[in-house]
C-alpha cells in the first residue's frame, strides 16, 4: 500500500475505530468455539427457571444467560458469530470477483459482450431480493450456508461491475495500456497487469460495505425463517427467537442485534476510511 | 475537515441514543384498560362491535367442505346445526326441537325440526333441505372429509357409487321431520350430526350452478357474512331473522385475519381487539401471572393431543422398538417448561377427560432413558442410528422450538434429526401421503367428546388412505380396526370405556405416536365484553358475545389516546 495512503488511513480516528471492531468481531468469530464454554445446542435442565420456565438471566453459571430452551447465549452468539460472518464474507468474495470479472471483460472488450452483460445486470437489479430469496428456499431443498453464500452473493455484484467497467474503459485508453498493447502484449496479461490494479480500488471499498449489508441481508433472512436450519445459530435466528420474549429477557433480543449493530458498524467505517485513503479526492 | 468529522461522530451518537431511549421508554406490558365491568348476570345488552382475530388465513365456509379451525370460527356464527353442545359438552338440540327418538334397536334416529327456522335469504328450514344439505356434503364430487363420520348410514354406498339418487338412510318423513337410518348402532352418530358437516343449506343457493359457496355462505346461523376482504378481515352483519329472540346481541363481528401472534396481543392491550388467543410463551406468562386480567382471562386443559407421529411404514419406525424408544426419551415435563407450563405433559393415546384415558395406564409413556437405550439395543441400534432422520415441522417459531426440543431428546439415543420446516398447506398435503413423511411434529384435537374422535382417524387403517390420510403414522392393526369398529357400536357404556380403555393401552404400548402433550388454553378478553367462555368443540365460538357498550364508551375516553379524533386513529379507534 501507498505509505501516504497508510498515515492517511492511521490519522482517521473513525476508521481505526472500524479496524478495532472489525478485528474484534474477526478474532471472536475465528475463535468463538475454541472461546465458547458450551456446546451451542445443548439445552441445559438448570438453565430454565423451575416453576414459570423462564431462562436464567446474565451472571452465574451462564455469564450471558440462556434462551427459551436452555442454551447458553453466550455460546450461540460466539458460535452464531462465526456462521454470520462465514456467510456474510463468503458472499463477499463471491460478489467481488463476479463483479470484477464481469466488469473487466465487458469495460477491455465492450461491443457485444458489453451490451449483453449490461443487459442481463439491468434484469437482475430489477428483481426484488427477497422474492428471490424466499424462491430459492423453496426450491432448494435443504438450504445450506453455501446455498446462502451463493444466493447472497449472486444477488449483489452488478453494482461492482458497472463500476468497474466504467473504470475499465477510461483505463483502457491511457497511453501505457496502448504502449504495452503496441509492445505486443497479450490481452490476458494486459488485463491482469496493467487494467486491473487500476479498478480494484472500489472493489476494496465497496467489499467492506458489502460485508456489512450482507450480515444485515442474512440475519433479514433468518429472522425469516429462510436461513441456516436449526438448531445451528446465526444471529439473525438468535434475534428472531429473542422477539417473543422481549419482555421478560429483552437481553436475548438486545445481544445478537447489538452484535449485528456492532459489526455493521466497524464495517461501514471501516470502508469509509479506506475510500478517505486510497482516494483522497472524494 | 476535522470539524465536519467530529460533528457526524456526534450526529451518529445522538441517533444511536435516541434510538435506545425508544426502545427503553415502551414497556408494552399494561393492565386492562378498564377494569371494574358489571357481572356476567347483568342483563345481555345489544349492540356494538366485536372484533376477534387468527393468525392465519381463512380458505372458505363452505361447512360441508371446510375443517380446520379457522374456517370453523366463522362456520358456527353462519350456520347452525341439528344438535349443539353445552359448556359442560352436553348434546342439546338447536334446529331440532328436542334430542332424537332412538329406535330400540339403536339404528334409527327421528329428529323434529323447529317451526320458525329461517335463511338468511328469507326461506323457511324444512326437512328436505336437512336430506339435500347432507347428501351433498356426502357427495362424491364435494370431497368433503368428514363422510367418514357418516360412515354407517344405511345406502350410503349405493349412493357414493352412483347407484341410488339418494340416501336410503335419510328419509324426510313430512315437511319439519327427518329420520336416519344406520346399518349399524353408531354411538359417534349424533355426534355427527352435530359437526358443521351436517348443516343445514339452502339448495337453490348451493346448487350445481352456483359460483364460490365457500366465499357467500347462506345457513341459519345469527350472524350474516358481510364483507371478506381476503387475507384482512370478515365482517359479519347480525341476522334481523334469527329465529332466537333477542339473540344475536352484536351488531357486527370482525374477524381479524393474518395477525402475528405478537402483533395481536399488543394490539389486544391496546384495545383494538376484543378476544385474545394463541400467545407466545412470554405474553401467556405476563397474561396468565398479571392479577388485573385475572376476572377476564380463562384457562382450560384443552382435549388435544401433541406429540411425534413416527411412518411405521418408513425405516426405521417400521421397528416397534426404535418407535418405543424414541416414546420413552422424550422429555415431556421439560418440553413443558420450555413452553413455560402452557402445555400439559401426556403419554397415552387420550387426552384426561375422555372415556378410556387411565392415569394409572401401566403401558404409559414417560421418560426413562435406560429403558430408552434398551429398546434401541432391541433393534439392533445400540450405537444410535447411522442416517439422520427427517422430522417434518410447521413453519415458524413454534414448530421450530418443538423441532429442537425433539432434536436434542433424540439425540441421546444416537438418532440425528434434521428438520423439515413447511407451510401448512403442503404440511397437510403431503404428511397425508403414504411413504413421504418419516416424522411429523403434529397434533389432532377433538371433533366431538367422545374416544372414538381419536381412535378412529388417527389409529384406524381404513384412515390411511393414498391421498389425505389423517392417520399419518400409517399404523395398521387389525386387532385394533376390530376393537374400535366393535367400540364404536357398542351401546353399554361401561363395556365401551373398558374397551377404549384397552385400544389406549394397545396404541401406547405400539407407539406409532411419541405421545407428548395436551395444550393448556389461555384466552382473555376486554371487561366489557360478556357472554364469552372457552369451548372445548366449537373453539373460540362468538355467537352468544355481548358487549357492555358505556363501558367501553368510558374507557375510550380515558385510554392515553384521548384527545386524538377518532377518526384518525387506526382500524378500531373509530369503533
Amino acid at each position: 500500500m501507498d505509505p501516504r495512503a497508510f498515515r492517511r488511513f492511521r490519522k482517521n480516528r473513525g476508521a481505526l475505530v472500524g479496524a478495532v471492531l472489525v478485528a474484534f468481531v474477526l478474532v471472536t468469530a475465528l475463535f468463538g468455539p475454541v472461546l465458547a464454554p458450551h456446546a451451542p445446542d445443548a439445552q441445559f435442565p438448570d438453565a430454565l427457571d423451575r416453576v414459570t420456565g423462564l431462562p436464567v438471566g446474565a451472571g452465574g453459571h451462564y455469564l450471558l444467560g440462556a434462551d427459551q430452551l436452555g442454551r447458553d447465549v453466550l455460546s450461540r452468539l460466539l458460535h452464531g458469530g462465526q456462521t454470520s460472518l462465514f456467510v456474510a464474507l463468503g458472499a463477499t468474495a463471491l460478489a467481488l470477483t463476479s463483479g470484477l470479472s464481469v466488469g473487466l471483460l465487458a469495460g477491455y472488450l465492450g461491443g457485444p459482450v458489453d451490451t449483453l452483460s449490461m443487459r442481463s445486470i439491468d434484469v437482475l437489479l430489477s428483481l426484488p431480493f427477497l422474492l428471490v430469496a424466499i424462491v430459492v428456499n423453496r426450491v432448494v431443498d435443504s438450504p445450506s450456508l453455501l446455498v446462502l453464500c451463493g444466493l447472497l452473493g449472486g444477488l449483489s455484484w452488478m453494482t461492482l461491475a458497472r463500476i468497474t467497467r466504467a473504470k475499465t474503459m477510461q483505463v483502457r485508453e491511457l497511453e501505457f495500456v496502448q504502449a504495452a498493447r503496441a509492445l505486443g502484449m497479450s490481452q490476458t496479461r494486459i488485463v491482469a497487469r496493467h487494467v486491473l490494479p487500476n479498478v480494484v480500488q472500489p472493489a476494496i471499498i465497496l467489499g467492506t460495505t458489502l460485508v456489512a449489508q450482507m450480515i444485515v441481508a442474512e440475519s433479514a433472512m433468518s429472522f425469516l425463517g429462510l436461513g441456516v436450519r436449526p438448531p445451528a445459530a446465526t444471529w439473525g435466528t438468535m434475534l428472531s427467537d429473542g422477539v417473543s420474549m422481549l419482555s421478560y429477557k429483552p437481553l436475548l433480543m438486545y445481544l445478537p442485534s447489538g452484535m449485528i449493530a456492532l459489526t455493521v458498524f466497524g464495517f461501514n467505517l471501516l470502508g469509509e476510511g479506506l475510500r478517505d485513503a486510497l482516494d483522497p479526492k472524494v | 475537515m476535522r470539524s465536519i468529522r467530529r460533528s457526524e461522530a456526534r450526529a451518529t451518537l445522538c441517533v444511536l441514543a435516541t434510538l435506545g431511549a425508544l426502545a427503553a421508554c415502551d414497556d408494552p406490558r399494561s393492565g386492562p384498560r378498564f377494569a371494574g365491568a358489571r357481572g356476567d348476570d347483568a342483563a345481555p345488552r345489544r349492540g356494538g362491535t366485536f372484533v376477534f382475530h387468527h393468525e392465519s388465513d381463512v380458505r372458505g365456509f363452505d361447512p360441508h367442505v371446510a375443517f380446520d379451525e379457522l374456517s370453523n370460527m366463522g362456520i358456527k356464527l353462519l350456520f347452525d346445526g341439528l344438535l349443539d353442545y353445552d359448556h359442560e359438552l352436553r348434546l342439546i338440540p338447536r334446529l331440532a326441537t328436542a334430542l332424537p327418538e332412538v329406535s330400540a334397536d339403536g339404528r334409527a334416529f327421528t329428529f323434529h325440526l323447529r317451526h320458525d327456522v329461517r335463511f338468511h335469504h328469507g326461506r323457511e328450514l324444512e326437512a328436505e333441505d336437512v336430506r339435500w344439505s347432507l347428501e351433498r356434503m356426502l357427495h362424491p364430487s364435494t370431497a368433503s372429509p368428514g363422510v367418514a363420520y357418516f360412515a354407517q348410514l344405511e345406502g350410503l354406498d349405493d349412493y357414493t357409487a352412483g347407484r341410488a339418487p339418494h340416501v336410503r338412510g335419510i328419509e324426510v318423513l313430512d315437511r319439519y321431520t327427518v329420520r336416519f337410518s344406520l346399518r349399524e348402532p353408531d354411538q359417534t352418530f349424533l355426534n355427527a350430526v352435530a359437526m358443521p358437516f351436517a348443516a343445514p343449506v339452502p339448495r337453490e343457493r348451493y346448487g350445481p350452478d352456483a359460483v364460490e359457496v365457500a366465499r357467500h355462505p347462506v345457513g341459519t346461523g345469527p350472524y350474516i357474512l358481510e364483507e371478506w376482504e381476503p387475507g384482512i378481515r370478515v365482517t359479519f352483519r347480525r341476522n334481523p331473522r334469527y329465529w332466537q329472540p333477542g339473540k344475536p346481541y352484536a351488531d357486527r363481528l370482525i374477524y381479524e385475519l393474518n395477525l402475528q401472534r405478537e402483533t395481536a396481543f399488543m394490539r389486544f392491550l391496546s384495545g383494538d381487539l376484543d378476544h385474545v388467543h394463541r400467545m407466545t410463551p412470554a405474553d401467556r406468562l405476563f397474561l396468565g401471572q398479571n392479577a388485573a386480567w385475572a376476572p377476564y382471562r380463562e384457562r382450560k386443559a384443552d382435549a388435544d393431543l401433541w406429540g411425534l407421529e413416527m411412518n411405521t411404514e418408513l425405516p426405521p419406525f417400521d421397528d416397534v422398538h426404535v418407535r418405543r424408544a424414541v416414546a420413552f426419551v422424550i422429555d415431556r415435563e421439560r418440553w413443558s417448561l420450555a413452553r413455560n407450563r402452557a402445555l400439559a405433559p401426556l403419554g397415552q393415546a387420550l387426552p384426561v377427560g375422555f372415556a378410556g384415558h387411565d392415569p394409572q395406564l401401566p403401558e404409559t409413556q414417560v421418560r426413562d432413558l435406560a429403558r430408552a437405550k434398551a429398546e434401541m439395543r432391541l433393534a439392533g441400534h445400540a450405537d444410535g442410528l447411522p442416517e439422520p432422520v427427517t422430522l417434518w415441522i410447521g413453519e415458524g417459531p413454534t414448530g421450530k422450538a418443538y423441532g429442537e426440543l425433539a432434536q436434542a431428546n433424540l439425540a441421546e439415543i444416537g438418532i440425528r434429526v434434521e428438520l423439515k420446516p413447511v407451510s401448512f398447506p403442503i404440511y397437510l398435503r403431503e404428511t397425508g401421503r403414504p411413504r413421504t413423511a418419516q416424522m411429523i411434529f403434529g397434533g389432532w384435537s377433538q371433533d366431538f367428546p367422545d374416544p372414538a374422535t381419536f381412535f378412529d382417524p388417527l389409529f384406524h387403517s381404513r384412515a390411511a388412505t393414498p391421498t389425505d390420510s389423517t392417520n399419518r403414522s400409517f399404523y395398521k392393526n387389525p386387532t385394533l380396526d376390530a376393537l374400535l369398529d366393535r367400540a364404536r357400536s357398542e351401546r353399554d357404556a361401561s363395556r365401551r370405556t373398558a374397551m377404549y380403555r384397552e385400544a389406549n393401552a394397545l396404541v401406547t404400548r405400539e407407539a406409532p405416536w411419541a405421545f407428548a402433550f395436551s395444550n393448556i388454553r389461555l384466552e382473555a378478553w376486554q371487561p366489557y365484553v360478556h357472554g364469552y367462555r372457552i369451548h372445548l368443540v366449537w373453539s373460540n365460538c362468538f355467537r352468544d358475545v355481548w358487549l357492555d357498550l358505556p363501558r367501553r364508551r368510558l374507557a375510550q375516553r380515558f385510554a392515553p389516546r384521548a384527545g386524538v379524533p377518532a377518526a384518525l386513529l387506526p382500524f378500531g379507534g373509530a369503533r
